[in-house]
């Protein structure tokens, strides 16, 4: 029980980041948004990595360096995030986003790109998807 | 309406490309550290965005609210309750039910129309949308693949 409850908390705090960058966006601008709300999210993830220690930072120099960039793409997530809200509501984008991050994901895997574990793309990740894209025909037409 | 869905589309993939980046970080050097590093660097990537298309209008902060300041905390949050979620549940049920919760209240949201965004009605066909997308969810989540208890790896 309690394990769904912070799966729930957390997926409404994923919708809430994006309602909240539009927000704040119509008032000061969407890469002042990307900053100001990364900035002070590093701030805190900061603090709380010295004070739970869960990893040990100069592990860092065994990733490859592409692997540790990966964070500088939060910039334009924002912004395509926020523009996408702004233009067709929360709905429509969080819907739209998810069938773009499962099949991508699926097909990095499918090629065992970016040192993946190579995994086969089986029928139920073809219904799934074709599922969600129907669900979003039916949202946005 | 299709040039929003392609920003969605941008964001999705990037997403699903910045995760699998994390989880590499992530599998050597644990959850806060990454975060850390993932936040740090949207900062420095967006502030030298923002620089090259603005140039000192990015620091014109007019209409800044005193909340506005906290809001990036949600992503501190949002990694907290995935570590406990998928501790709890496993990743399988933890994702699908995150994703599922995302829909939502991104439903929830347009029909009360907070913070200032256009209100989207709510009707009939929207719920059937979404429990078309959720079935979706549930079915490519559960089909059976491989699963690990990174966070960042599960996040898709």
């Amino acid at each position: 029980m309690r394990g769904i409850l912070f799966a729930v908390l957390g997926g409404a705090c994923i919708t809430l980041q994006g309602v909240a960058n539009s927000r704040i966006s119509q008032d000061i601008g969407t890469w002042q948004t990307a900053t100001i709300t990364q900035l002070t999210g590093f701030v805190v993830s900061f603090l709380l990595m010295i004070f739970i220690w869960d990893g040990k930072w100069q592990r860092f120099k065994k990733v490859k360096p592409l692997y540790l960039t990966g964070g500088s793409l939060g910039a334009i997530i924002i912004f395509s995030n926020v523009t996408a809200i702004q233009r067709i509501g929360v709905t429509l984008t969080i819907s739209a986003l998810l069938i773009a991050q499962l099949s991508i994901t699926i097909l990095i895997e499918n090629k065992g790109w970016f040192g993946t574990a190579k995994q086969k793309m089986r029928l139920p990740q073809f219904i799934g998807i074709g599922m969600m894209i129907t669900g979003v025909v039916i949202l946005g037409f | 309406m299709i040039l929003g869905l392609l920003w969605a589309l941008i964001a999705g993939s990037l997403i699903s490309l910045q995760n699998i980046f994390n989880s590499k970080v992530s599998e050597r050097a644990g959850n806060w550290a990454t975060t850390t590093l993932v936040l740090g660097m949207g900062f420095l990537a967006s502030l030298t965005i923002g620089l090259l298309f603005e140039g000192i209008d990015m620091f014109s902060l007019q209409n800044m609210k005193p909340w506005y300041w906290f809001s990036g905390i949600i992503g501190v949050g949002v990694v907290t309750c995935l570590m406990q979620g998928i501790r709890l549940l496993g990743p399988t049920y933890a994702i699908s039910i995150v994703l599922t919760s995302q829909l939502g209240f991104a439903l929830l949201w347009d029909s009360l129309g907070w913070l200032g965004l256009a209100k989207v009605p709510f009707t009939l066909k929207q719920l059937m949308g979404v429990l078309v997308i959720v079935g979706g969810i549930f079915v490519f989540k559960l089909g059976g693949r491989r699963g690990e208890n990174r966070v960042f790896s599960k996040i898709t």
